[in-house]
């Protein structure tokens, strides 16, 4: 059975291969929260009585040049190996005016753009893979050298999937932007190698994501409702051991009102050659718990490639 | 005098046939040497211009011109396969060719790209006139152990990896 099981996903990533290409994940290059702060780019806000403070990236690309020319320097390197990456100022600047434009838009018969809760906290400047770029300014009397670092943060299981960094040689002369361009140059070949170890990793082993199931509290089923003598929480992990590739999954928490999947390595292609992502995988499950015999009606969410949820009861 | 003529031209022949003899076998020696990883490879310290890296490529030979002359085809070897640590203040490298089998599985474009005079000469140059530093020769035994500093173009290297399929790009599979 397992063989059979191996077979058939082998079969789909054969004709995925030969029938498309894999969705391709976005890249986007943020200063971290440890830069911003130590550059007085944070802003904050009262969050029901807590001081909450967060970095302000659209007063840091306005004002600091050195990111900009980082950011800037970092994006052409990039282009030049064929993976352009998304412009975090630009798309600042994109979601501001999409805001303005749906502020004024109107049908004909004087309708607005329906806009839920949910969909004004989805809108921020998002990527499936963020570069988090910090640099220190280290100074030794007349001496100076930069800490760099680079990280690869998958924007959906948390992990770091790829890395560079280190501390330049100092010297007496040399400017900033001048050891900040030599910092990347030499940082580059290995941020990209390590990102593409985390291809290499994807394409064998299926793109990794995170699957939550929930659960409304109008509906008077639970995870733990018995279908032919197992829970309905066995079922689906059941299902995922059936289509995920190699069976990989864990099931990191679980009670009677959700369950938390991570880990859950899926094909990148499916049945028909398309490329799959979080919410194209968990629609054959969606189907799957709404035919009978569970007939649940449930209702998908997604978060970018990797991150989808299944609210059960209602749509 | 014609006797003395004709043993000078035997003679000269025979020492000028000699020392190609010796020279191709030396030359032999070090192409089995790089393919043995017999070399070293380390940063030379300071920044190449962008798209380079600045290597320095330690080669043995019976004959220092050809420990120079191997230094080449050791540095691109070294870039491709093995990658090398920084110096001073600049950071370790990995080799270009993330798969560790790909040399054998790749036998045939390497052995043409890594022929005497094959393709691998267009990413390689020997930086400043080839002069090498009183240090940086060093007598073992019956051989030289020479250091060589040469800049690779790495990015054209990478480019022309990728389009012919050797290695994978970034965006390969996407």
């Amino acid at each position: 059975m397992k063989k059979l099981g191996l077979a058939i996903w082998s079969l789909f990533i054969i004709v995925g291969m030969c029938s498309g290409q894999a969705k391709k994940p976005t890249i986007m290059i943020l200063p971290s929260d440890v830069w911003c702060n130590t550059n007085g780019y944070m802003m904050e806000y009262n969050n029901q009585g807590t001081v909450v403070k967060v970095p302000d990236y659209k007063r840091a690309f306005q004002e600091n040049a050195d990111l900009v020319n980082v950011v800037s320097k970092i994006n052409g390197l990039m282009a030049d190996r064929k993976f352009p990456l998304k412009n975090a100022e630009s798309a600042l600047k994109t979601m501001q005016s999409e805001d303005a434009d749906d502020a004024i838009a109107q049908s004909k018969s004087g309708a607005a753009v329906a806009e839920s809760p949910i969909d004004k906290l989805k809108k921020t400047a998002k990527a499936d893979i963020i570069m988090q770029l910090t640099w220190v300014v280290n100074t030794t009397g007349p001496k100076k050298s930069i800490t760099f670092n680079l990280q690869g943060l998958d924007s959906y299981t948390d992990k770091q999937v790829a890395t560079a960094q280190g501390t330049g040689a100092p010297s007496f002369t040399a400017e900033l932007p001048v050891l900040l361009e030599e910092a990347v140059l030499a940082q580059i070949d290995n941020f990209s190698a390590s990102l593409q170890q985390h291809f290499d990793d994807m394409f064998e082993n299926g793109r990794e994501i995170i699957i939550r199931i929930k659960k409304f509290d109008s509906w008077d089923g639970d995870l733990e409702k018995d279908y032919g003598g197992k829970e309905l929480g066995a079922i689906i992990e059941d299902w995922l051991a059936k289509s995920t590739v190699k069976g990989k999954f864990s099931t990191s928490d679980a009670t009677a009102n959700m369950m938390l999947f991570e880990q859950v390595r899926i094909p990148l292609y499916d049945t028909t050659g398309r490329a799959l992502d979080a919410r194209g995988f968990c629609k054959e499950l969606q189907k799957y718990l709404t035919a009978p015999p569970y007939s649940i009606t449930n209702k998908l969410t997604m978060k970018g490639l990797g991150q989808a949820t299944i609210y059960l009861g209602e749509k | 005098m014609k006797i003395y003529f004709k043993s000078s031209v035997i003679l000269i022949l025979l020492l000028t046939g000699m020392s190609s003899i010796s020279f191709g076998q030396a030359k032999q020696k070090a192409n089995k040497d790089t393919e043995a990883w017999r070399y070293e490879i380390e940063g030379a310290g300071g920044v190449g211009s962008e798209g380079t890296y600045l290597i320095k490529v330690w080669s043995y030979s019976k004959k220092p011109k050809i420990a120079i002359e191997q230094a080449k085809k050791n540095a691109i070897h070294g870039v491709i396969f093995k990658g090398f640590a920084g110096a001073k203040g600049d950071p370790s490298q990995k080799p270009l060719a993330s798969n560790p089998s790909i040399e054998d599985e790749k036998a045939d474009f390497f052995n043409d790209f890594f022929a005497d005079g094959g393709k691998y000469m267009k990413y390689v140059g020997v930086v400043g006139n080839g002069d090498i530093n009183a240090g940086d020769v060093i007598k073992i035994g019956k051989e030289y152990k020479i250091g060589v500093i040469v800049s690779v173009q790495k990015d054209y290297l990478r480019k022309d990896l990728e389009a012919a399929g050797v290695i994978k790009g970034l965006s390969s599979g996407f």
